[in-house]
């Protein structure tokens, strides 16, 4: 049992028709960091689009205590940016969600701070669709970061980043998770997982296993390849 | 898939045909002769077009400094695009509020069923009619044709906005609606921006269009070229129609290159080089050129 959690998941069946993994019953803390692991097509996406509300649960429920407006935080497998708009009008579109409309001044600042964290300061006005992959990720990362949401559902976002930007990226998000902000990222690098993660939600074979990151490590089912 | 698709197309040209031979009764014996009789008619009615539209005229009174202004050719067609320009732009306004009421992907049917049956309504009466309908409300003159256009502009540009918003990747929307973003702010920050090339486009192409109805709504006496069109027709000017429709017809094209340009800033291609009038131009040059070469 986690005190205070953040997120509570009561036999949860994630899929569209059909169940992918048995019921999911978990719960998440508080400044804790997860990573979910398995291969393709096993529910790692379909679970973190039914947490942040875009998916309805087949049977079962999740208890979500964010703020309704800006509490959860996604980044999407496709990143989910606005291409045709500015690197840092993306930006500020997260760092406006919780700020009242008239606070421009703190928005422009909480853009900036975003935009520094992810090295991309530079390239403010530049629209998304000139960017390289890597450097959407970090912008994706940034509207996230400027949101400064008490949950993160990140879906693949180091992948395409080589590992100096990813440790940059994570080091960016750190300060959030210090702070009390949860993530749950969907990560194939089990580099990474071993680095960041405080556990592990391994999906396989239609079922999933909760692991902390120690018995991960120990034992780790993908023999430290990609899972 | 492709075979099926040909497939398809095929079975849809032939259902076309046995359409066009119903209601023709299947006499296709009156195509025979018929071009020789546009080529007639051409070559005695309309060749070579009379530029006299250019010269000036007495009436209405014209205080311009340039005589050129004072012809029908330039007035009526300055009249035709002040018509379209204003019309296009209340248009637009109204077509920007109403469709992203329309889209499924952006509102329950509660809100989008109402607004697409409004939309449609609109579309349901051609142009003219709804100029017939502000000319008998307001009176002859441009500023029925003005009001006419833009509510045909909000049902055609709403229709043609709603379906390209129903078109877009769903990415930026699932990220913004997980974030808490309002309505207002997906559509605002998210939706328009998304899908500006599109809407530029659009746009552009229906000020085009404006410009080109605008002569239509002028036979009904709501202003503009259409207006002298309809004149020239009546008395069988034929060579008159025929200089106002090659004004038209330039008018058009340049629409047609400044769509080009102002759209080559929000897509990929003008990232990489940004056409110039010149480049436009000198395209055109070189494909004359190189024509002629292979001649």
């Amino acid at each position: 049992m986690v005190a205070n959690p953040i997120l509570s998941l009561s036999n949860l069946v994630i899929g569209y028709n059909e169940p992918l993994v048995e019921p999911i019953s978990l719960e998440v803390g508080e400044g804790e960091v997860i990573a979910i692991l398995g291969v393709s097509g096993i529910g790692k996406t379909t679970l973190l689009r039914t947490i942040a509300g875009l998916v309805p649960p087949i049977k079962g429920s999740y208890r979500l205590k964010v703020d309704k407006k800006g509490g959860l935080g996604y980044i999407p497998q496709n990143l989910g940016l606005v291409r045709h708009a500015s690197v840092a009008n993306n930006v500020g579109l997260g760092a406006g969600v919780r700020l009242e409309w008239t606070m421009f001044s703190e928005r422009r600042k909480r853009t900036e701070e975003a935009l520094k964290a992810v090295g991309l300061t530079e390239k403010s006005s530049e629209p998304v669709r000139r960017l390289s992959g890597g450097q959407k990720r970090r912008v994706a990362t940034a509207r996230t970061l400027a949101q400064r949401p008490q949950l993160i559902l990140a879906d693949e976002f180091l992948s395409e980043l080589d590992e100096n930007n990813a440790s940059a990226v994570m080091e960016a998000v750190h300060p959030l998770v210090v702070h009390g902000s949860s993530l749950i990222m969907v990560e194939h690098n089990p580099k990474y997982v071993i680095r960041y993660a405080s556990r592990v939600w391994w999906f396989h074979d239609g079922a999933f296993t909760d692991l902390s990151a120690e018995e991960w490590e120990k034992f780790n089912p993908t023999g430290g390849e990609e899972a | 898939m492709m075979f099926r698709l040909y497939g398809a197309m095929t079975a849809l040209i032939l259902f076309a045909v046995i359409v066009v031979n119903d209601l023709a009764g299947g006499d296709w014996g009156r195509l025979a002769g018929g071009f020789d009789n546009l080529v007639v008619f051409f070559n005695q009615s309309m060749w070579p077009p009379n530029w006299i539209i250019f010269d000036p005229v007495t009436y209405p009174v014209c205080n311009s400094r340039f005589e050129f202004m004072c012809s029908i050719g330039y007035s009526s067609m300055y009249e035709t695009l002040q018509i379209a320009f204003a019309s296009t732009i209340f248009g637009f306004m109204g077509a920007i509020l109403l469709s992203p009421l329309a889209a499924r992907n952006l509102r329950s049917n509660w809100i989008g069923v109402p607004v697409r049956i409004l939309l449609s309504a609109i579309r349901s009466l051609p142009a003219l009619i709804w100029a017939i309908i502000f000319v008998i409300v307001v009176g002859f003159g441009p500023f029925s044709g003005v009001l006419a256009m833009t509510i045909y502009t909000i049902g055609y540009l709403g229709k043609l906005q709603y379906e390209t918003f129903e078109g877009m990747n769903s990415g930026p929307l699932e990220a913004g609606r997980a974030m808490g973003l309002s309505n207002f702010s997906i559509t605002n920050n998210i939706v328009i921006p998304e899908n500006s090339n599109h809407i530029l486009s659009q746009l552009i192409f229906m000020f085009e269009y404006n410009v080109r109805h605008s002569t239509v709504i002028g036979i009904v006496g709501a202003g503009g070229v259409g207006f002298f069109i309809n004149n020239y027709m009546k008395l069988m000017y034929y060579d008159r129609v025929f200089a106002l429709l090659i004004m038209i017809f330039v008018v058009v094209i340049i629409i047609d290159f400044m769509s080009y340009i102002a759209r080559s800033f929000v897509n990929e291609q003008g990232d990489i080089r940004r056409p110039s009038w010149l480049s436009v131009l000198m395209r055109m040059r070189e494909k004359k050129t190189s024509s002629k070469q292979a001649d």
